[in-house]
C-alpha cells in the first residue's frame, strides 16, 4: 500500500516536470464544491459518559455519585440515552438527522497514555507498524497527488502541527488566523514578485519547477484572502472553537478548495473537580458547532461538510475520589452531517460488563476511518478494516 | 581506479571566487557571514576547507541546553540546536548532524522526551565526522532510537522487527540486498536492550543468544556482531556514500560517483571524515553541474539566508520559521526522515518560505546590518550589490530589471534595501543552493 501510494505521488511530480504550467498554472481540477471533512479534536479525553448519558443504566448513578446527571436535565436521545444538559444546541440537529452518534468507538488493547492514544488515532494505527504518518495526511497526499496546486489540508489552530495531518509529501500548514496565509510584503515587493519569476519554460527542471511552484503559491494566497474577504452575516458566540469554526465556514463558503481541516479543543483531561469544567467545555462545542451547522446550510455547503468529532479516549467509569475521571477507553463519537442520517449507531456501553472499569470499545475507529476515507472522500482507505455502515 | 572526478579541485585563477566560496559554505556549513566570506576568498580554497572542518563552539553554548532540559520543552531543544547552526564554530559538524537526523530520523513525537531527543542529538554531533561503524552501533542503543523502532520491545521469543528492518532498509543496505529472513534474524541478534530511566541497558535474560544465520554467516551473533555483518556488505559502504552524495553534491549522485566514494570510505577505515575530506575537495563538488542543483531545505535556507546577510535573528524564531516551512526539528515525518527535493515545495510551504524571509528584511533590527551587507547608500547600486552578494552566479534579464525598478521606485533607500533582498531571497533562484 505504502508502495501504491510513493508511486501515485512520484507520478504527481512527474507530471508537474513535465507540464509545469498546465499542471500547476491551469484551471484547479474541480476541486472546490467537493467533500469536505473536518476533524474537531476534544484533546485530553472526553468523558463520553457524560457526553451521551445511559441514563437507564443503575450502574450510572452507582458509579458517579456527584458527577451523574439527572436524567430529567438530559437531552433525550432514545429511551435509554441523552446528551449533556450543556449539549443543548446540539440536540435540534439529532432531531433533524443532521447529527450521528456513534457509541462505543475505541481499539483493542487501548493505551491509556495521551501521548500514545493520540497518536494511534492520529495514525489510524493501534499497532505502531508505520511510524509517523497521519490518516489525514495521506488523504492529502492523495488530493495533492491527483491535484497539484491545491492546498488538500488545514489546519486551524495555535498549537503545533497534528501527527494527523503529517503526510509523506504534503505537511498542512497551520491557519491561527486569517491572516496566517496573507503573503507578507515590503513596499515594492508586491509589484515586482510575478515580474522576477520570468518564464518557467526553458529554465532548467528545479528552477522551473520552483517558478511554476511560486506562481502557484501566490495564487492560492490571492484565492484564500479573496474567500476570507467576504463578510459573512453568520453569529458565533466568542468563544475559541468558534472563531476557529468561523473561519473553515469562510473558506468553504468562499469556494477555498481544501478538503481536509483540523481543529482542536483542549482541556478535557478532567481529573479532578469534572462537573463545572466539563459542562463549560461541552457548551464551547455545542454553541460553536451549531453555530458553524447553522453557517453552513445557509450558503448550502451543507451538504458537503462532513465534521467528524473524536477524543483520545472516554474516561473510566466510576468517578475518582476529586469528583473527577480518570484515563478511560471507548467512547462516543459525534458525526455531523455526511453519510450519516442521523440517529444512535453502534452499541451501547454496558456499565454492568466493564473491562477493567472502562466502556470496552464495540466498533473500532478504523471502521468510520475508512467510511469517511473510502465513501465520503472518495480516496484509497489506509487499512482494510471495512467500512463503518452509517445506515439510513 | 580513480575517477578523476573525485581529484582535488585546483582552481585556476579567478575560480576561487564568491560563488565557489558560497557554494562550499553552504553546503559543507549553514553559509558564511560576511566576514567570513571576505575571508575564505583572502586565504584561498585549502585555508577555508580547514575552517570549515574545525571545531569552534563555544563549550557555554554547547551546555547552555543544560539548565532548559528539567522544562521538557522541545521548543527549548530547536532553539538550542538552531543556535548552534546559526553562531556555532563547528559549521560541518553540525550539517552531518543535521544529515545523520534525516538518515536516522527519529521523531518526539513518538518518543515523548525532549531529553532522549537531546541526547540522540549529541550522539550525533560527537560520532557524526567519525567512524561510521561506531555511530551506528551506537544508534543501536540510543535510548531515542530503542524507543521509536520498538527495540524496547524486542525480546526473546517476542521479536519486534521493527529496528532490524530499517536498519537494513534505511540506514545500511537498501532495499533488494537483504531478504525477509535476515529480517528476522537480525531482530533476534538485536533483542535483549530496554531503557532504564534515561539510559539504555541490555538485559541477557530478554536477549535471544541462539543460533542464527544472517547474510549468510551463521553464530550467535549479538547486536554489535550483527552490525559488524551488516557492514561488511559491499553495498552498506555504497548506501552511506549515496546518502553523503545526495547531501553534499546532487540528488540522484551518478552509480559511478558512488561507487567511488564508497571505496574512499572503505580505505579510510569508515572515517566520515575522511570521506568528506575528499569530496568537499573535489572536482566533482565543485563542478558547474553540482552547484545551485538542490533544492534548500528550510533549515539550511533560514540559517544561511540569516548568516549571509549577517543577521542576528532569535534561534527560537528561526526554528519556528523552519517548521511552518515543513521542517520542524526533532519531528520528521517518519523514519525515512524528510523527502526532501521538490517534496519540500507546495503553496503552504511556498508561502511559509517567503513569509519568513520577508520578515527577516523588514525588522526594524535588521536595517543596519542591511546597509553594511550591501555597502552603498546610492539606490542605483543596490541591485547589483545584493545580486554579486546573494547570487553571484548571476541572474535573468527580466529579475536585474525587477530589482532595479523595486529600487527606483523605492521611497527611499532604506525602503529600497528592504525591497531588493527581500526580492533575491524570495527568488526561486535562491532556494536552489
Amino acid at each position: 500500500m505504502l508502495l501504491t501510494r510513493r508511486r501515485l505521488l512520484v507520478d504527481g511530480v512527474r507530471i508537474t516536470a513535465l507540464v509545469p504550467g498546465l499542471a500547476l498554472l491551469g484551471p484547479r481540477a474541480g476541486i472546490a464544491g467537493e467533500r469536505v471533512l473536518v476533524v474537531v479534536q476534544l484533546t485530553g479525553g472526553n468523558d463520553g459518559l457524560n457526553t451521551v448519558v445511559p441514563f437507564q443504566q443503575d450502574a450510572y448513578y452507582r458509579l458517579r455519585p456527584t458527577l451523574a446527571q439527572k436524567r430529567s436535565n438530559l437531552h433525550a436521545l432514545d429511551g435509554d440515552h441523552g446528551l449533556h444538559p450543556s449539549l443543548r444546541e446540539l440536540a435540534p440537529l439529532f432531531g433533524e438527522g443532521r447529527l450521528t452518534v456513534v457509541q462505543g468507538v475505541g481499539y483493542p488493547h487501548p493505551d491509556r497514555s495521551h501521548f500514545r492514544s493520540l497518536e494511534i488515532w492520529h495514525t489510524g494505527d493501534p499497532e505502531g507498524i508505520h511510524t509517523g504518518m497521519g490518516w489525514l495526511g495521506r488523504m492529502a497526499d492523495q488530493i495533492a497527488a491527483a491535484a497539484p496546486g491545491a492546498m488538500p489540508a488545514v489546519h486551524v489552530g495555535d498549537e503545533d502541527l497534528p501527527l494527523a495531518l503529517l503526510g509523506r509529501s504534503m505537511s498542512a500548514p497551520s491557519l491561527s488566523d486569517e491572516r496566517s496565509l496573507r503573503l507578507s510584503s515590503v513596499p515594492g515587493l508586491e509589484s515586482e514578485r510575478l515580474n522576477l519569476l520570468g518564464e518557467s519554460a526553458g529554465a532548467p527542471g528545479d528552477l522551473a519547477f520552483l517558478r511554476a511552484a511560486a506562481r502557484n503559491a501566490y495564487e492560492v494566497s490571492t484565492r484564500m484572502e479573496r474567500a476570507l474577504e467576504r463578510e459573512r452575516s453568520a453569529f458565533y458566540p466568542d468563544l475559541g472553537l468558534a472563531r476557529k469554526l468561523r473561519l473553515i465556514a469562510k473558506l468553504i463558503a468562499g469556494g477555498f478548495d481544501t478538503r481536509i481541516f483540523l481543529v482542536t479543543l483542549g482541556g478535557f483531561d478532567t481529573h479532578a473537580r469534572q462537573a463545572a469544567l466539563h459542562a463549560a467545555l461541552l457548551e464551547e462545542l455545542a454553541r460553536s458547532i451549531g453555530a458553524f451547522e447553522r453557517d453552513l446550510s445557509s450558503c448550502g455547503a451543507g451538504e458537503r461538510v462532513l465534521t467528524l468529532v473524536f477524543s483520545e479516549f472516554g474516561r473510566r467509569a466510576e468517578e475518582n475520589a476529586s469528583r473527577g475521571t480518570d484515563h478511560g477507553a471507548a467512547a462516543p463519537v459525534l458525526v455531523l452531517g455526511g453519510p450519516g442520517k442521523g440517529g444512535l449507531l453502534g452499541s451501547a456501553p454496558d456499565l454492568a460488563r466493564l473491562s477493567e472499569g472502562d466502556v470496552g470499545y464495540t466498533t473500532d475507529f478504523r471502521a468510520l476511518y475508512t467510511a469517511i476515507e473510502r465513501n465520503w472522500m472518495g480516496l484509497d482507505p489506509s487499512c482494510a478494516i471495512p467500512a463503518f455502515e452509517f445506515g439510513g | 581506479m580513480t575517477d578523476a572526478l573525485l581529484d582535488p579541485w585546483r582552481p585556476r585563477a579567478g575560480q576561487w571566487d564568491r560563488a565557489a566560496a558560497q557554494h562550499l559554505f553552504r553546503r559543507a556549513g549553514f553559509g558564511a557571514r560576511p566576514a567570513e566570506l571576505e575571508l575564505a576568498l583572502s586565504e584561498g580554497l585549502e585555508a577555508t576547507l580547514v575552517r570549515v572542518f574545525a571545531d569552534g563552539t563555544p563549550p557555554e553554548l554547547l551546555a547552555s541546553i543544560q539548565p532548559l532540559l528539567p522544562a521538557g520543552e522541545l521548543e527549548h531543544l530547536q532553539a538550542w540546536w538552531m543556535a548552534l547552526i546559526l553562531e556555532g564554530g563547528s559549521p560541518l559538524r553540525e550539517r552531518m548532524t543535521l544529515v545523520w537526523h534525516d538518515h536516522f530520523a527519529t521523531s518526539n513525537d513518538k518518543v515523548g522526551d525532549v531529553r532522549l531527543m537531546y541526547a540522540q542529538n549529541e550522539l550525533f554531533r560527537v560520532h557524526g565526522l567519525g567512524d561510521f561503524r561506531t555511530l551506528l552501533k551506537a544508534v543501536a542503543r540510543d535510548p531515542a532510537m530503542l524507543r521509536w523502532l520498538d527495540g524496547d520491545s524486542n525480546r526473546r521469543g517476542h521479536a519486534n522487527e521493527n529496528f532490524a528492518r530499517e536498519t537494513l532498509e534505511l540506514f545500511t543496505l537498501g532495499r533488494g540486498n537483504y531478504g525477509e529472513r535476515d529480517v528476522q534474524e537480525a531482530a533476534r541478534a538485536f533483542s535483549g536492550w530496554g531503557i532504564s530511566g534515561r539510559t539504555s541497558l541490555f538485559l541477557p535474560e530478554h536477549h535471544d543468544d541462539g543460533e542464527k544465520t544472517l547474510l549468510g554467516h551463521t553464530g550467535r551473533f549479538g547486536c554489535d556482531e550483527a552490525l559488524d555483518l551488516v557492514l561488511e556488505q559491499p553495498t552498506c559502504a555504497r548506501h552511506v556514500a549515496r546518502v553523503l552524495l545526495e547531501a553534499f553534491v546532487m540528488p540522484n549522485p551518478e552509480e559511478a560517483w558512488v561507487t567511488e566514494l564508497g571505496d574512499v570510505l572503505r580505505e579510510a577505515d569508515w572515517s566520515i571524515e575522511r570521506a568528506l575530506k575528499a569530496l568537499l575537495a573535489s572536482r566533482l563538488f565543485f563542478s558547474p553541474a553540482s552547484r545551485r542543483a538542490r533544492i534548500a531545505g528550510p533549515v539550511e535556507l533560514v540559517a544561511v539566508a540569516v548568516r549571509t546577510i549577517g543577521a542576528r535573528v532569535a534561534p527560537r524564531r528561526t526554528a519556528h520559521w523552519a517548521s511552518r516551512m515543513g521542517q520542524a526539528l526533532f519531528r520528521p515525518p517518519s523514519v525515512k526522515g524528510w523527502d526532501g527535493g521538490r517534496a519540500w515545495i507546495h503553496a503552504g510551504a511556498w508561502i511559509a518560505r517567503h513569509n519568513a524571509l520577508v520578515e527577516l528584511v523588514s525588522d526594524d533590527a535588521m536595517q543596519d546590518e542591511l546597509a553594511r551587507f550591501l555597502d552603498s547608500s546610492e539606490r542605483e547600486d543596490l541591485p547589483a550589490s545584493a545580486l554579486g552578494r546573494l547570487l553571484p552566479e548571476g541572474a535573468g534579464q527580466p529579475f536585474t530589471d525587477a530589482l532595479e525598478r523595486a529600487a527606483r521606485h523605492a521611497n527611499d533607500v532604506a525602503e529600497a534595501r528592504k525591497a531588493v533582498v527581500a526580492l533575491v531571497l524570495t527568488s526561486p533562484e535562491f532556494q536552489l543552493f
